[in-house]
């Protein structure tokens, strides 16, 4: 295996500014769709190291979202009558950015626990029983409504707050100068997609840097090792059992976050929030971007977000959205069958000629 | 705790309204000397996307509106988008029309929790949330919490139960029912109707099965039904689920009478159900209508269905024209214009929802003679009367007069 050459951390560099710019060259509605790339790219992220590294498939990583949304709901909930469990166990009505943490770990737990069933099952097998927690989490939601409010769901958006503020204040002058402005890391956030943007990237910024350091070392080889072949990866000495749960509990910790993050910027969750669906675009997501690839699963963020939207600005007729989806993944899928970090590495082959790019 | 959270709030209000600032100066965002632009979400795709018909029909309408001068000289762009009966994308788009596309009032948005998810924001950003395309009762009951609310013309799913049970309370003194429902506010909204109508009399419910809405299908909670012994089986599901009931139903050899909820009741529906003629448990069906249905015989030659056929036919081609949920488009869609009209030329959010509470129409063409289309200060409920109708020899046969819905 040869080294990467050190463009590397350069690159990130170069990305992190213009993540960090990119609010001031678009709309504000923009920032905010983009705020939703973002959430993807950590769930990809998570979803990359247990698929792309550990060679185990999970359809079930809506799930995961659907365990960190929840708890962040529950945890910032502040309805009357309080759910009822959150009531007693937690002082609810907590400020959102710190449920993200919590949201993370719980899903983290629950995905390692189910790590360790997961191990009994590989292929196919695997990827039906993480569908089956797909399919079952939004009914086990709505079977516990007292504290996850059914079908109906939990609203996080604080009406009260606001309808009195907004009949006593001024929608001109409220903007800025009464309540003050979010300032985060030294920059003024003028608008609350502005607040989320930021808030997403820097933490997917964060946690991209997490997984890669985890999978460069010795943690991320004997990964590999595992998806390339699980015997010769037992008789070098990988404990299998320990890198299959630990991948799943990883996984399923960015699952958490991005569900966490994906609440706090939908201002609402219900079971139909993290639908099975969910949990197939996530895939679709990963191979898109590129199995064991990290920053260009970007683009399959990008394709998870935008291109719905896209497919139904072609044609609104019936059933027409869904052909176009269908057609452009599968025209994706056969021009870059290794998805975009197939793409990447070509060109980066093509420039830098002669370099052996084996990976 | 309460500041931080304040701050955020208001952020997101001040990025909702930026486009709202000048409302009490000027115009309103989405209204100019010679258009109006209404937003709405809409599953065009996804597991409920047999709703989408419910936009197409109200859009067909705006156009043959606009093709006649519009209202009071502005023509109504009707911009619908998908949201694949997701409430995340439900949001998404809705911020989008409010946020960027400048919408006057979202209008005629499907789906119960897709509404609620958004009904807090819209609210807080003062966009007109009008005529909701859901039953929930919510929307009709809880306009003192969100004042820029509306409910669409559906009767509220629990006047619709509760009409169910006192039909049966009525006729069927004996009657047993097991009641198959969507595991949801609606399906619960319908069920507690249900209770309140066969309240005091000596029609029991033997067995109430939820499902999912995601669930594949509901055999298995139509064999316990069966198993339960009722003689009554109430269908409160969307159209998918109730087809899989009629079909389970027939299959287990179980003929109870069939009530079916109005969502799932369109003709093209029922003639699925009854797989070719070979599947009678459809035969005698219950179920309520407020719109005419385009493949009643009755209205053939009625001046209202004549011009749906022939909207339909210019500004929706290749739809399907039986398709019972284009009239419900357009009916609401007529409402609209109406409101629209009477909220006069200085057109502003606030003047269309002092029209909105004000509300008393005898005369929409699209809904069955006799309803009234009222609401008031206190009553919000546009609608809360219909027709039972039978279902026989392949069409919907109504009978006996109007119910009209008293809570209690």
């Amino acid at each position: 295996m040869n080294r990467r050459p050190p463009i590397g951390p350069a690159v990130f560099v170069v990305a992190v500014a213009a993540v960090m710019l990119l609010p001031r060259f678009i709309s504000d509605f923009r920032a905010q769709e983009f705020a939703y790339v973002g959430i993807y790219f950590i769930a990809l992220l998570g979803l990359n190291v247990l698929t792309g590294y550990t060679g185990q498939i999970s359809l079930g990583h809506g799930a995961f979202m659907l365990i960190g949304g929840y708890t962040t709901a529950i945890l910032m909930s502040n309805e009357e009558p309080p759910l009822k469990l959150a009531g007693h166990l937690f002082t609810n009505d907590m400020r959102d950015i710190w449920t993200i943490p919590i949201a993370g770990l719980v899903a983290g737990i629950v995905g390692f626990l189910f790590g360790f069933p997961a191990l009994r099952l590989t292929g196919l097998y695997l990827a039906l029983a993480t569908f089956a927690i797909a399919v079952a989490a939004p009914a086990v939601v709505k079977r516990f409504e007292h504290f996850s409010g059914g079908g109906g769901g939990i609203q996080l958006f604080d009406l009260e707050t606001r309808t009195q503020s907004t009949s006593i204040t001024d929608p001109v002058t409220f903007e800025s100068k009464e309540l003050g402005v979010e300032v985060f890391l030294g920059i003024n956030i003028p608008s609350f997609n502005d607040w989320l943007y930021y808030l997403c990237w820097t933490i997917a910024l964060v946690m991209f840097a997490g997984v890669w350091l985890l999978v460069r070392g010795r943690f991320g080889r004997s990964l590999r090792a595992v998806r390339d072949s699980e015997l010769a990866a037992a008789s070098s000495g990988v404990n299998l059992a320990r890198y299959k749960t630990f991948a799943f509990g990883i996984s399923a910790f960015y699952a958490g976050v991005a569900g966490s993050l994906l609440a706090i910027a939908t201002t609402f969750v219900n079971p139909d929030t993290f639908p099975i669906t969910l949990s197939i675009f996530l895939l679709v997501g990963v191979v898109v971007g590129g199995l064991g690839s990290l920053w260009p699963l970007v683009f399959g963020a990008i394709f998870i977000q935008f291109l719905p939207l896209w497919a139904q600005s072609i044609s609104k007729s019936p059933g027409a959205p869904a052909v176009v989806y269908g057609v452009v993944l599968i025209l994706v899928m056969l021009a870059l069958p290794q998805g975009a970090a197939g793409l990447v590495r070509r060109i980066v082959a093509l420039t830098t000629r002669g370099y052996d790019r084996v990976r | 705790m309460r500041s931080p959270r304040l701050a955020l709030s208001l952020l997101l209000l001040a990025g909702a309204i930026a486009a709202g600032a000048t409302a009490s100066t000027s115009a309103d965002p989405g209204i100019t000397s010679k258009t109006i632009l209404l937003g709405g979400t809409s599953p065009l795709s996804g597991t409920a996307s047999a709703y989408a018909s419910i936009a197409r029909g109200a859009d067909a309408y705006f156009k043959y509106v606009n093709s006649r001068g519009g209202v009071n000289g502005r023509t109504i762009t009707y911009k619908y988008v998908d949201d694949a009966y997701n409430p995340v994308q439900t949001v998404q788009a809705t911020r989008q029309l409010v946020e960027q596309e400048k919408v006057f009032a979202i209008f005629n948005a499907l789906g119960t929790e897709h509404n609620a998810a958004t009904r807090d924001y819209l609210n807080a950003a003062r966009v007109p949330q009008l005529f909701v395309a859901s039953g929930g009762t919510t929307f009709g009951r809880d306009y003192k919490k969100y004042p820029w609310t509306t409910i669409g013309f559906l009767p509220s799913y629990q006047a619709e139960g509760w009409i169910y049970g006192k039909y049966l309370a009525r006729t069927k003194p004996g009657a047993k029912i097991a009641v198959l429902f969507q595991n949801d506010d609606y399906g619960k909204d319908l069920l507690a109707g249900l209770k309140q109508g066969i309240a005091r009399s000596k029609v029991k419910i033997v067995a109430a099965e939820p499902y999912e809405v995601t669930a594949p299908d509901v055999q298995s909670q139509i064999a316990k039904l069966k198993a339960s012994g009722g003689n009554v089986l109430a269908l409160f599901a969307t159209p998918r689920h109730a087809i899989q009931g009629y079909v389970f139903a027939n299959r287990l050899a179980w003929r109870p009478l069939i009530v079916n909820n109005a969502v799932s009741s369109a003709s093209n529906i029922m003639t699925l159900a009854s797989e070719g003629n070979t599947n009678k448990s459809v035969e005698n069906s219950i179920s309520i209508v407020f719109l005419k249905d385009p493949t009643d015989a009755k209205w053939r030659n009625d001046a209202a269905i004549k011009l749906y056929r022939s909207v339909m036919s210019r500004y929706a081609k290749g739809a399907n024209v039986k398709d019972v949920f284009h009239v419900y488009g357009m009916a609401v869609a007529y409402e609209m214009v109406k409101v629209l009209k009477a909220a006069g030329k200085n057109l502003t959010r606030v003047t269309v929802m002092t029209q909105m509470r004000h509300l008393n129409d005898a005369s929409n063409p699209f809904l069955l003679p006799g309803i009234v289309v009222k609401t008031s200060a206190t009553e919000r409920f546009p609608i809360e009367q219909a027709l039972l109708q039978r279902w026989s020899k392949g069409s919907w046969k109504s009978f006996g007069g109007l119910w009209g819905y008293r809570a209690g």
